[in-house]
């Protein structure tokens, strides 16, 4: 009787799963993630050399307040369009989305460029 | 990778360079009392040189883009992992139905 209600339940179940077939779509996208993480960890020591490099050069350059920022998000701006042309401008295939390459790692080399840029000023301008 | 790091290391001494002559500046200036407004005008030539260096270097050292396609030529050939408590493999099995209700009574 187990049997016979457990064939029940897989016809009854076949049909439903035939007419969803149709409905949705099962192309799930799939790429190397282990690629796609090294490509990420190039990106970050990229943003990191050139978040440090800026700061040592807003502090030579005697930066103060907002100039520095605004300074900060050049050299980042000027990453991301250097990161563009390494990848060739053919992102996805290095990259599951644009975002990856712009907008991830940002800010997360704003506290080192604050830093050698406080360390380059008073370096320069103040001993 | 040996030619992007000289690269770096040459932009990372134009830039202590660059330091160097502004705070000579700075000492002039402070012999003849004027206001700092900016560094001369080789200093910021100096300065931009070492960052283009630097940012070569930086595109340069950390290695190359690799492709995340998995059909591209260059993942092809996939190694076993020796760890065989953790294997990844991507087979058909994906085309199968997600939903399943069975329930053994």
């Amino acid at each position: 009787i187990a049997i016979g209600d457990l064939y029940d339940a897989m016809a009854g179940h076949d049909d439903s799963g035939a007419s969803e077939k149709k409905a949705s779509d099962f192309d799930i996208p799939t790429f190397s993630n282990e690629n796609m993480q090294s490509n990420m960890k190039v990106i970050y020591y990229s943003r990191t050399f050139m978040s440090i490099i800026g700061g040592v050069i807003a502090g030579i350059l005697g930066f103060t307040g907002l100039m520095g920022f605004i300074f900060y998000f050049l050299v980042m701006a000027i990453t991301s369009i250097g990161l563009t042309a390494k990848a060739g401008f053919s992102i996805h295939s290095y990259f599951d989305s644009w975002n990856r390459i712009i907008l991830d790692g940002f800010l997360g080399g704003l506290l080192s460029f604050v830093l050698f840029w406080t360390f380059a000023y008073d370096i320069v301008h103040i001993f | 990778m040996a030619v992007g790091f000289a690269v770096g290391v040459l932009g990372v001494l134009i830039l202590s360079h660059a330091a160097y002559s502004t705070i000579q500046y700075r000492t002039l200036l402070k012999i003849t009392e004027e206001e700092f407004s900016g560094p001369p005008i080789n200093v910021v030539f100096e300065l931009l040189l070492g960052l283009v260096l630097c940012m070569w270097a930086a595109l340069a050292v950390p290695g190359k883009f690799q492709s995340i396609q998995l059909d591209s030529d260059e993942n092809r050939v996939v190694a076993l992992p020796s760890n065989l408590d953790f294997m990844i493999f991507n087979h058909r099995g994906k085309a199968f139905p997600l939903e399943c209700t069975l329930k053994l009574k």
